[in-house]
């Protein structure tokens, strides 16, 4: 009996929480301009192209240069959607 | 104590009635310093089994090729020991850990601070004290000797109240963010908060409290057992590679769009794989076929979270040799996917037949639980701690001992285990062969299975040096020049 109630319940609980999950993200914009969620991690304290970890120690040789253009970089500034 | 706490606590409970809304995002610092002392809890007391977990570990692998060691001592036999091992690795580590990861996660994503961090502090004690008594009960002897649920049925309440707290805690947080908008990360711990307490008390009720008959308990233990890594930390350990790659290179992830898709067709595919683990047992077919089809199509997820990670990190490899996180996150990131391959092909019957039974499945779980999940946990803490305790680690040389150790140490593990593991099966499949010729031959795998166990330890033990060494280090007024790692987002005091 106990596994019939946890089968049905399964079977109605799980798939209503993701449809309910979908109607509240369609709601709530989440499905609009999608790829601008890429950028969300990042504001002003810790900005899209600024490293923020490296090994401990004051030796500035533990971080990588700058990266501008050319080897190790591929211009990160000017991929970011609009 | 205030005659008004009981209600300003109810009434903070929810955004409509909190006394004191705030919609503006917070500082980071403002965050990380309201997660300080229960996620470092978490993180301490997780290292804490850790490294318990890993001295039942060496012994497990030790009285594999050498039987007689200890074993005159009831309580140290392999029966105890080998699920002791796995139980403080499980729910004493990895569950605590990723319980610290998530909500240090959930709370920057939100940019809301952790309220009422001393609830989570209690969740902590009574997780911990579920972990020691259902670890003590199976070395006792209360083993339920169902794989992956061995704690005993007096420990499991505890930890169910545990999680209830810090389950219901994540949500109320989730409330109150202040960041509308939801990143990938958080749709993985959301799901991963939903989806464990559904396997935990499902498998309990059906395993331990009331027992279903036959072989259904076989299915169910395996749809638990899988599940629990497929659905528990999966997404935890994605959510936090999600995070932590584009963070720490500086650079938005790749695209979106696929990022949705495989947590999706994750949610989708997962939960039917267990079964595949009974291939050629006692099981109605289509159940199993069932299985393999699902397993097949969990492609579709790990190829596209695969192909997110790579082409985010495209142009930044390097920068792994400047940062620990990045390091072990994207090693474990490139194991998820190893891991899930693997999953997929050792899922097929052709293959089974070889494959299951040897010591080719217990490779397969380090992959998934060890090279995968463990070092991205290492790579969040090596990023999450500095920045709870405002300093800098201690000691770049203990990270490389650990980094060196535990990637050297699974991969010998792990590559010579899968080998003999198929040497093994193919054995097993001959007749003609004894079968104490077929122990002989994977005697060597077992005796390096130890060695690996011992370097892996070794990296171990130097991270919990470093990390009690940073957590004493915060107690020292700060002398030195401003953290590189702090520089220009947080005070350093």
């Amino acid at each position: 009996m106990i596994v019939w109630l946890l089968f049905i319940g399964s079977l109605i609980v799980l798939p209503g929480s993701a449809l309910l999950a979908l109607r509240w993200a369609a709601r709530t914009g989440q499905l609009e301009a999608f790829q601008k969620g890429a950028l969300q991690i990042f504001d002003e304290e810790e900005p899209v192209g600024q490293m923020t970890d490296h090994f401990p120690g004051p030796d500035r040789l533990r971080r990588p240069k700058p990266a501008t253009t050319g080897h190790g970089s591929r211009g990160d500034e000017k991929e970011l959607p609009s | 104590m205030n005659s008004d706490a009981p209600s300003s606590f109810a009434s903070a409970l929810s955004p409509a009635t909190d006394p004191e809304p705030s919609t503006a995002p917070a500082l980071l610092a403002e965050i990380d310093q309201s997660c300080r002392a229960p996620v470092l809890a978490l993180f301490g007391c997780g290292l804490v089994w850790l490294l318990a977990g890993t001295v039942l570990a060496e012994l497990a692998s030790l009285k594999m090729h050498w039987p007689d060691f200890l074993a005159d001592t009831d309580w140290l036999t392999f029966g105890r020991v080998r699920p002791a091992h796995l139980n403080a690795m499980v729910f004493g580590f990895a569950s605590e850990c990723a319980i610290g990861i998530a909500l240090w996660l959930m709370c920057r994503l939100c940019r809301t601070p952790l309220r009422f961090a001393w609830i989570i502090l209690i969740a902590g004690v009574f997780w911990n004290l579920g972990v020691l008594v259902g670890i003590g009960g199976i070395l006792a002897g209360d083993s339920t000797g169902i794989e992956w649920l061995e704690i005993p049925a007096y420990a499991s309440p505890i930890l169910f109240f545990s999680y209830a707290l810090v389950g219901v805690w994540a949500v109320i947080t989730f409330r109150f963010r202040r960041e509308p908008r939801l990143y990938v990360s958080q749709w993985y711990i959301l799901a991963a908060l939903l989806w464990f307490p559904w396997l935990y008390s499902a498998a309990q009720i059906l395993l331990i409290l009331q027992p279903v008959r036959g072989t259904v308990q076989a299915a169910v233990n395996w749809w638990f057992a899988h599940n629990v890594l497929g659905l528990w930390f999966t997404p935890i350990g994605l959510a936090a590679i999600y995070y932590f790659i584009p963070k720490v290179i500086g650079r938005p992830i790749h695209s979106y769009y696929l990022s949705m898709l495989g947590f999706w067709s994750l949610a989708l595919f997962y939960n039917w794989n267990g079964m595949h683990h009974l291939v050629g047992g006692p099981m109605p077919a289509w159940l199993v076929t069932v299985s393999i089809v699902a397993s097949v199509m969990m492609t579709i997820p790990v190829v596209t979270v695969a192909i997110n990670h790579h082409l985010t990190m495209v142009g930044h490899f390097h920068k792994m040799k400047f940062s620990p996180t990045l390091r072990f996150i994207v090693f474990g990131g490139m194991s998820y996917t190893v891991a899930s391959l693997q999953g997929v092909y050792s899922a097929l019957r052709s293959v089974s037949e070889v494959t299951h039974f040897t010591h080719h499945t217990i490779a397969h779980a380090h992959v998934g639980m060890y090279a995968f999940f463990t070092m991205v946990v290492f790579g969040c803490i090596y990023y999450i701690a500095p920045r709870l305790t405002q300093r800098e680690w201690p000691s770049a040389s203990l990270i490389h001992v650990h980094f060196w150790g535990t990637a050297g140490g699974i991969l010998l593990y792990v590559g010579l285990l899968s080998f003999g593991g198929v040497l093994q099966g193919l054995a097993m499949n001959n007749p003609n062969i004894p079968f104490l010729q077929i122990v002989a031959l994977t005697r060597p795998y077992l005796i390096i299975r130890t060695v690996a166990g011992i370097i892996i330890g070794t990296g171990h033990l130097a991270f919990v040096i470093n990390f009690a060494w940073l957590l004493a280090r915060q107690f020292e007024p700060y002398r030195g020049p401003v953290p590189l790692i702090l520089a220009g987002t947080q005070p350093v005091k």
